[in-house]
């Protein structure tokens, strides 16, 4: 009987584990740059985005990315998750693995402008001056992405932050929807004897719908959180008169005494449970939360004590690196990309406002009569964090989801303290963490 | 004649040698003894050569990011950028700052609730188990889902029964004429819910590892302790705590990391707050890095809880090694 064997000797099995082991290291080295991927002289520009909003949105953008030749070159399309997205960028940066061209956090452009990893966009402008596509952007959301070195990134869509009001739960307590402060608190009130929210918010794990609604009433009452050099001004005398109000509303049960906890999913579910009758939320909540019988609408601005009016938005941006194959190449897939924005509100895929004139015109946009209210009413006057200046920059990261405003929103919430002693800790805390 | 062979015999064994082998001198060369040397050697050079490419990748894998940590930890960079050497000065920063104490308190109050609960829960569940009931082993697994399921999924469940004044446990709470309790709402009950959540998520890791050990307790030891007199509790704290002692520390040093480094289970649930009062150093690191993109001393906190940590597996496990001896 003749039995084969195959013979593994120690010396080949350390071969083998050594040629294993170097496998990843290999890779490690190799880097794998946003050039080097490429099949055409231009290489492929690597597009990353975020979830904007439901997966069919990415699934729509990954076939206008993929859909790109021009400039020699192609693109690619990668979902980059919201969680730790901020890591995951600057990993991907600092390895040089990153992306040619990205969507991100609101704030994220200046950040890496600032560590030199951002190609700037003037060309870009000039591109689009020259083609028309410049004037067809809504007033005054191209230029706070402009630099003393140029523009860091161009503006897709404004995540605006609005007021919402369920209309049936205003009837049943038989007020008006609130037109300034005075009436808010009033039927605050009104709405607490049935059960509702006069000032639905909420500030919990992952939730800065309640950070932002503490900095949409400074706007509102004519404040913010720095001067319009820039300066950090937060206890300004309409800061504190905002957060008093809110402490107001706080004592009074207005605002509902777990909003410090809630979640997003709590906070939507206060609004989908016929809980929730007034309050600060994104454009589109009425889709999101799963009710667009008309019965959720947005309200008109209302007006601070001093007669300001104010919103907040947030300018969401497209942005181009440094690490390219082909700064022309990254040039020519933006001005593609933004060109095709359109199909994106075509399939009623976005839940944001868009930039561009021509997309707000859309039916599939301008038969939502709340995206009509939002554009007519409330992106004259929504301002950034920056405000109340309107120079966008890397500090407003730290401020948007930063402690030093998490911990002043909470404190608010919980009502145990006063307007100006939050606000000191808020300033302090901020100071700690802003560039100098 | 035997009582004088006798430590010589020992003595022989000892050094490897043996009846009638000789014990004088070198060992010849070419005999047994260098054969054997000669076979040692080449065993430790294979060992040698099979350990390198995990000690290699072990290296890669803990060293680098140990020695780029601590580069971070002494320099004003960003994630990116390294930035200026500035020695102490972050971990300065850390230690005078009033949030970190805080949640080095918080941290601590979870460590020892984290632990102890967990264990005390665990130990019951076990020495339940032990005896004989009806579907044991059906509740093994049951008791077992806690540390099963996904911490999102129970994370997730836990903010459906406490979140809202609505909730279940509010609810309940309301019904029974205790008031509606705001478990996440409130700075203090938050705390007390974020540790409960912790026992209850970690309680079967402690009864599997004390259930593992009570099985390989004789039972007639018992049986003669009975016959001794001794009551069922002095047989719980003089047989049964001694002879799971040793499980008990490797537990113990095992959930004391657990709960330190527990990132998941409190920002789930409370993402810190509310006003920090569940914030944990490790939450702490996390949102200075990654929120205020301050990475210098976000990375120092994770530097002193290392630290920390260190040194109390090292005093645990000198327990360990204690009650082995003994």
């Amino acid at each position: 009987m003749t039995t084969t064997r195959t013979t593994f000797s120690r010396r080949g099995f350390l071969g083998l584990t050594a040629a294993a082991a170097s496998v990843p290291l290999l890779a490690a080295c190799g880097g794998g740059s946003a050039s080097q991927s490429g099949g055409s002289a231009g290489g492929t520009i690597k597009f990353w985005d975020m979830p904007w909003a439901t997966p069919a949105l990415n699934e729509a953008s990954k076939k206008l990315t993929e859909g790109f030749s021009g400039a020699n070159s192609k693109a690619s399309y990668q979902i980059i998750q919201w969680n730790n997205f901020y890591q995951t960028f600057s990993s991907a940066i600092a390895s040089k693995t990153g992306p040619a061209v990205s969507t991100g956090g609101g704030f994220q452009a200046f950040q890496f402008e600032q560590q030199g990893q951002i190609a700037y966009a003037d060309n870009l402008i000039e591109t689009l001056k020259k083609n028309g596509m410049y004037d067809d952007f809504l007033p005054g959301v191209v230029e706070p992405f402009k630099t003393d070195k140029g523009y860091v990134a161009v503006p897709w869509h404004l995540s605006m932050r609005v007021m919402w009001y369920r209309k049936s739960l205003f009837e049943q307590a038989g007020v008006d929807v609130p037109k300034d402060w005075a009436t808010l608190l009033e039927a605050g009130k009104a709405l607490k004897k049935i059960g509702a929210v006069g000032f639905a918010t909420g500030a919990g794990a992952g939730n800065n719908i309640g950070n932002q609604a503490m900095i949409m009433m400074m706007i509102n009452n004519g404040g913010g959180v720095f001067t319009k050099d820039g300066e950090l001004d937060v206890l300004n005398d309409r800061n504190v008169e905002a957060t008093e109000f809110l402490l107001e509303l706080v004592s009074n049960g207005i605002i509902d005494p777990a909003a410090v906890s809630y979640t997003s999913a709590n906070l939507d579910a206060q609004w989908k449970d016929k809980k929730a009758a007034f309050g600060a939320h994104v454009s589109q909540m009425d889709t999101r939360v799963g009710d667009t019988s008309g019965d959720l609408l947005v309200a008109s601005p209302i007006a601070g004590p001093h007669g300001d009016k104010g919103g907040l938005v947030f300018p969401n941006n497209i942005m181009m690196y440094t690490n390219t194959p082909s700064q022309e190449a990254s040039e020519a897939f933006l001005v593609y990309y933004l060109g095709q924005l359109k199909e994106l509100w075509k399939q009623k895929l976005m839940n944001a406002l868009p930039v561009f004139k021509s997309i707000a015109e859309l039916p599939e946009f301008a038969s939502d009569p709340n995206n009509v209210k939002i554009v007519k009413e409330w992106q004259p006057i929504a301002k950034t964090l920056a405000a109340q200046g309107d120079k966008l920059n890397a500090n407003l990261a730290v401020l948007d989801g930063g402690q030093a405003l998490n911990e002043f929103t909470q404190t608010v919430l919980t009502g145990k303290t006063d307007a100006k002693s939050a606000l000191q800790a808020f300033e302090s805390g901020l100071k700690t963490v802003l560039n100098k | 004649m035997s009582s004088t062979m006798a430590p010589s015999g020992l003595s022989r064994a000892r050094r490897g040698l043996a009846p009638g082998g000789s014990g004088a001198g070198s060992p010849k060369p070419g005999g047994p003894a260098n054969r054997k040397s000669k076979l040692s050697a080449q065993t430790s050079r294979t060992f040698f050569w099979l350990l390198l490419p995990s000690v290699v990748l072990l290296v890669l894998i803990h060293g680098y990011p140990l020695i780029h940590a601590g580069v971070q930890a002494t320099h004003d960079g960003s994630l990116i950028q390294t930035g200026n050497f500035v020695g102490g000065e972050n971990f300065a920063t850390v230690l005078s700052s009033p949030a970190f104490w805080k949640a080095a308190q918080f941290t601590l109050w979870f460590t020892i609730v984290g632990v102890f609960g967990s264990w005390l829960v665990g130990l019951g569940l076990a020495l339940l188990l032990r005896t004989k009931i009806p579907a044991g082993a059906t509740f093994k697994v049951l008791l077992l889902l806690p540390w099963v399921v996904p911490i999102v999924v129970s994370s997730t469940a836990w903010n459906w029964l406490v979140a809202t004044p609505d909730s279940l446990v509010p609810s309940l709470f309301r019904n029974l004429g205790l008031g509606t309790p705001l478990f996440l709402a409130d700075p203090n009950l938050a705390a007390i819910t974020v540790m409960v959540f912790k026992v209850w998520v970690s309680f079967p890791f402690m009864m599997m590892m004390i259930s593992a050990a009570l099985a390989s307790v004789d039972t007639t030891v018992y049986e003669a302790a009975s016959m001794d007199g001794a009551t069922r509790f002095q047989q719980f704290t003089q047989i049964t705590l001694p002879l799971i002692a040793r499980s008990t520390y490797i537990s113990w040093i095992l959930m004391t990391i657990f709960c330190v480094n527990d990132f998941p289970t409190i920002y789930l649930l409370t993402g810190g707050g509310p006003v920090s009062a569940t914030t944990s150093l490790v939450v702490l690191a996390y949102r200075t890095v990654f929120q205020d993109f301050a990475t210098g001393p976000g990375v120092a906190i994770a530097f002193l809880m290392t630290m920390t940590l260190v040194v109390i597996s090292v005093l645990l496990y000198r327990q360990i090694r204690k009650s082995s001896v003994e």
